[in-house]
């Protein structure tokens, strides 16, 4: 009697809203089945597990089992300085490496009341760098999201254009993913030469390329039949739960951290922000496509209007002095010294800082208690949120549909699990 | 009516004057501390009547040697109004083990998953929340790693007998069930004679042979 419960919601596509108490405890259901997808499933884009209750091809619950990959990094950064935990934020998500950079270095610039210092060239650097990633991890997830569909080619294609944005994290940091580039104070070093013209040759190519992805997907007859109405989220639902990025804009809500709370210097730009309307695995799509032409226009204007001045800020507290200095002034020499064996203490206080990573919102908890490792360091990420609600998107619709809905939030579980 | 940090915490402040404990302004960011037997009821006027409709994060800090041992803190966000203040309770009594504090998922549904966070990292327990265990660590674990008297690397454990093994009688911090069999390069098991094995024996050159 228990099994037709499930009631139908036509005006809102395939899916369907289900009472909570149909589905636990019911030992009455026999054709319900408890199922694991994941942590070694393909399109579950890292080591996540679902728990997947069915009945025939309709999910009736779904529970997802994160802590596969998490490595303490909170924990880690306690015992390390300021600058050395830098790099663990590389490790988080590994998509993203400088967009993690630049928010742990914004916090640590606020916290130690450095923010007025820096200057337009180190802005303009880090918003072109942000964005670049911002691409970059838009294709790692088009082309992963695509191929869970089973448009294979896209993989291919995307993962060609994100090669030419590794080339240029490449030429500045000789790294291609954990860069650890831009640090707190400025950034590590100099632009080498032929940065501009690295860049530019990118942004020259990737509007056709992008408007290849166009043709290939958004009017595609079998992609659309996979992602309209599929997995709709309400825009309550997303504020809810606390879901951001492109999840949040999908559902209809404009809240992007660049225009509302702008860091970095990202007032100075023209750029607007892509809203869905129905927050399906469609909008979802759209919101992430369009970003990416915004992010094109943005780094085209910073290229364009990119000041000349120093890589870093000059206070030699914080940022090492040159190396010519330390050779003739004793001053320097012990600069470096304390710099390198102790670090900078911040004074004691808390921040919240927040960025508009690829994922979503990325914040920086960070607690000093005035000496030179942060105390407590806690990471706000967009993943571990978005991923939170994603049983209220799948919960009723088919089996299927779960992986076009994981491929729409866009996780990364190094940043789930940290 | 505009809504700012500065004006919620006047209005907390004005209206609640029993349930706040401090406020705290540090570089432009609004701290309202509570005592944790109000912070539902100032919860939901945040959330009901200021419009607080987004709990951004929600953790914790250790300060081991203080008397309330633990900071939790709630980051609010209010979309309408683009504004937030942070909120925090102080918890842990002297020798208090698991302090409690009530949930806000009935708020804020998106805290779930953060108090299973802090409760597998803190071990500070939310009374009614709708399935508290453990979300990172795994769920047979012990201990909660993000004390400040929680070992960085691993624990203290006495000098191994065996090639840098862990003695089977010692608990890891995984629970009892830790149990490994150790096997020689023959295939000889050495879990039964462990427990009398000499520590100036060297390894492999067992009386049994």
């Amino acid at each position: 009697m228990a099994r037709q419960e499930i009631k139908s919601a036509p005006e809102q596509g395939r899916t369907y809203t289900i009472e909570e108490n149909e589905l636990l405890d019911d030992g009455q259901r026999s054709d319900t089945m408890t199922i694991n997808m994941g942590p070694q499933h393909p399109s579950t884009h890292g080591v996540l597990r679902l728990i997947l209750t069915i009945e025939g091809e309709t999910v009736l619950k779904a529970v997802p089992d994160i802590g596969f990959l998490h490595t303490g990094i909170e924990k880690t950064a306690e015992a390390k300085s300021y600058h050395q935990a830098l790099v663990l934020t590389d490790r988080m998500d590994y998509l993203a490496p400088l967009s993690n950079n630049l928010a742990y270095s914004l916090a640590v610039e606020r916290l130690l009341g450095i923010d007025d210092e820096i200057n337009d060239k180190i802005k303009y650097v880090r918003v072109i760098l942000v964005e670049l990633q911002r691409i970059a991890s838009h294709l790692v997830w088009l082309g992963t999201s695509a191929l869970d569909l089973g448009a294979m080619s896209m993989f291919l294609y995307c993962f060609r254009e994100r090669e030419m944005i590794l080339d240029v994290f490449e030429l500045i940091s000789g790294v291609r993913m954990m860069t650890s580039y831009i640090c707190p104070g400025g950034l590590q070093a100099e632009l080498p030469p032929g940065f501009d013209a690295k860049v530019r040759e990118f942004t020259q190519i990737f509007p056709e390329r992008l408007q290849e992805y166009h043709d290939l997907l958004t009017n595609n007859q079998l992609f659309l039949e996979r992602t309209k109405g599929i997995c709709v989220l309400s825009r309550e639902d997303a504020i809810a739960y606390g879901a951001t990025g492109a999840v949040l804009r999908g559902s209809g809500e404009p809240w992007d951290i660049r225009k509302v709370y702008p860091y970095s210097g990202y007032e100075q730009f023209a750029f607007d922000i892509p809203v869905g309307s129905n927050g399906d695995v469609y909008d979802r799509y759209l919101v992430r496509m369009l970003e990416m032409e915004q992010s094109l226009r943005i780094i085209n204007q910073a290229l364009d209007g990119l000041p000349t001045g120093s890589y870093r800020v000059q206070n030699t507290k914080i940022v090492p002095p040159p190396k010519w200095q330390i050779t003739g002034s004793m001053e320097a020499l012990i600069h470096h010294f304390k710099l390198f064996t102790e670090g900078y203490r911040p004074p004691k206080g808390e921040v919240f800082v927040r960025t508009e990573s690829p994922k979503g919102e990325l914040a920086f908890y960070i607690v000093s208690d005035g000496s030179a490792k942060p105390y407590r360091m806690h990471v706000r990420g967009a993943c571990f949120a978005n991923l939170q609600v994603l049983p209220r998107m799948v919960e009723g619709t088919f089996l299927s549909d779960v992986i076009a809905g994981i491929g729409s939030i866009d996780i990364v579980l190094g940043e789930v699990d940290r | 009516m505009v809504i700012t940090a500065v004006s919620t915490v006047e209005t907390v402040r004005e209206k609640f004057p029993d349930a706040v404990v401090e406020t705290v302004e540090f570089r432009n960011e609004q701290t309202i501390v509570l005592k944790p037997e109000h912070l539902v009821k100032v919860c939901t006027h945040l959330k009901g009547k200021l419009q607080y409709d987004m709990l951004e994060t929600v953790t914790a800090v250790d300060w081991l040697e203080r008397v309330p041992r633990f900071d939790v803190v709630y980051q609010l966000l209010s979309l309408p109004h683009r504004c937030f203040v942070r909120v925090k309770v102080r918890v842990g009594l002297r020798g208090e083990e698991h302090p409690a504090l009530p949930s806000v998922t009935g708020l804020w549904p998106g805290a779930n998953w953060y108090e299973r966070e802090v409760y597998d990292l803190f071990g500070i327990v939310f009374t009614d929340h709708p399935q508290l265990v453990r979300i990172l660590m795994p769920t047979d674990w012990t201990t909660h790693p993000l004390r400040k008297d929680y070992p960085l690397s691993g624990f203290d454990l006495p000098e191994p007998h065996w090639g840098g093994q862990i003695p089977y009688d010692t608990d890891p911090g995984v629970g009892g069930t830790y149990q490994q069999t150790l096997r020689t390069s023959e295939g000889r098991e050495l879990n039964e004679s462990r427990s009398q094995v000499n520590p100036q024996q060297e390894p492999g050159t067992s009386k049994r042979g």
